[in-house]
């Protein structure tokens, strides 16, 4: 390969590093660090597009879009032809059964299993989760990192995360952070939050599995942060990390 | 779908779904109702997705399906056969000519990037999706995804060095003549 064919490949590289694990980079990657000339281009390259993402990135977005989109899906979903399933009969009474068993169960943990379901609703939604900024690249490093355990204290700056471009998220009206990453080619999905927003929360600071069909899910806190990662790939992987 | 997963969807989608819309239409109005029409169909169509982790690339694909069919020019996209050669060996971008500028700026020197180029290079700088998604969303090659993205890249430079003059009220003539052959 020469480096016009590597220049080629890695102008495709995303700045945000979210194709770190794509081996279609790697021989270009290899030579961009063995070929001082190139590997110059590409940084400038990386720059450029780091700088045009975050540009992009800063394009404000009307402050009405959001009410009006729920809006509009709130009555789209009200005025579909087909039956809800909370609507038919067998259902109904399920869900009756389920309520009075629901009503009887102890109300702790019910806010941290919230979360969790939480966080389980939002890594099914998205194929690849972001994790933007030199912040999260940094800590998107320390998770990569096979030496790094599940339950460690792990350097969180909640404020710089934010406010460098890390994917942001509403939970009950707080900010949750949520960065992907990846061990021994399998990606995770952490979501971060401030222990300070959810006060009710109980959790150890020991990861607490559980199961959720093929996905399993790890909650912990560090008494600054509560923690949850997400494995859709099932509890053998998620282990690994513990 | 309950509504607490279409909240859940759209505060994790609408923002990047409406600048994608941005810099197809070139028009704030315009791109939120196609992200909103984006939506309406999710909320009609999009709970028989079977792969809940494909939402995004479907809400991609379908705003962008949605734009090709509301679009009544599509005689002027311009047709494959009629580009010139990708740069052999692209320069090295500036990098303050881009810090330095107002993002509107910049995405308007976006928006004066050919379609066929814009729309791969948009979805490149907002990060969301891979260029292999990309090529799934476009229905495209990979290589012809790559190609897309270093010429829309040329067009790029030579768009925000023009807006960088004019803002600074200079009228100079393009630099590169490859990004001139491509524009």
């Amino acid at each position: 390969m020469n480096n016009a064919e590597a220049k080629f490949i890695l102008q495709g590289y995303r700045p945000n590093g979210a194709d770190a694990g794509d081996a279609t980079f790697s021989a270009a990657l290899a030579q961009a660090q063995n070929d001082p000339a190139l590997g110059r281009w590409f940084a400038q390259q990386q720059a450029f597009d780091a700088a045009v993402g975050a540009k992009l990135a800063a394009v404000p977005v009307p402050a009405d879009l959001r009410a009006a989109i729920l809006a509009g899906g709130r009555v789209t979903t009200a005025g579909t032809a087909h039956r809800a399933w909370w609507n038919r009969p067998a259902w109904m009474a399920a869900a009756g059964v389920a309520i009075l068993l629901a009503a009887g169960v102890a109300l702790w943990p019910k806010q941290a299993a919230a979360f969790s379901d939480f966080a389980f609703a939002d890594a099914k939604l998205s194929a690849m989760h972001g994790g933007h900024g030199h912040e999260s690249n940094e800590l998107q490093a320390v998770l990569n990192d096979p030496a790094t355990r599940l339950g460690q204290k792990l350097p969180i700056n909640f404020a710089n995360l934010h406010e460098t471009g890390c994917r942001t998220i509403t939970f009950k009206g707080r900010d949750v952070l949520e960065l992907c990453f990846k061990r021994n080619g399998v990606w995770f999905h952490a979501y971060i939050a401030r222990a300070a927003d959810f006060p009710r929360l109980a959790l150890n600071s020991t990861p607490a599995l559980e199961d959720r069909g093929s996905t399993a899910i790890a909650s912990w806190t560090d008494h600054d942060h509560v923690i949850v990662v997400v494995s859709k790939t099932g509890r053998k992987n998620l282990e690994a990390l513990l | 779908m309950s509504s607490e997963i279409f909240t859940q969807l759209v505060d994790a989608h609408y923002t990047p779904l409406f600048r994608f819309a941005l810099s197809l239409t070139k028009n704030p109005s315009d791109a939120g109702d196609l992200t909103q029409q984006t939506f309406f169909i999710w909320a009609k169509q999009g709970h028989a997705l079977r792969e809940e982790g494909k939402a995004k690339s479907w809400l991609f694909t379908t705003l962008y399906r949605e734009f090709l069919r509301g679009r009544r020019r599509a005689e002027r996209v311009t047709p494959l056969e009629e580009l010139g050669p990708v740069e052999s060996d692209p320069p090295a971008p500036e990098v303050d000519l881009v810090t330095g500028m107002d993002a509107g700026l910049v995405v308007a020197a976006l928006q004066e990037v050919d379609e066929v180029y814009r729309v791969p290079l948009t979805l490149f700088y907002l990060q969301d999706l891979s260029y292999k998604e990309i090529a799934e969303m476009i229905e495209a090659p990979i290589g012809t995804v790559m190609s897309r993205l270093s010429r829309g890249k040329a067009q790029l430079r030579a768009a925000l060095a023009r807006k960088e003059a004019g803002a600074r009220g200079k009228v100079v003539p393009f630099q590169s003549q490859t990004a001139r052959k491509l524009s």
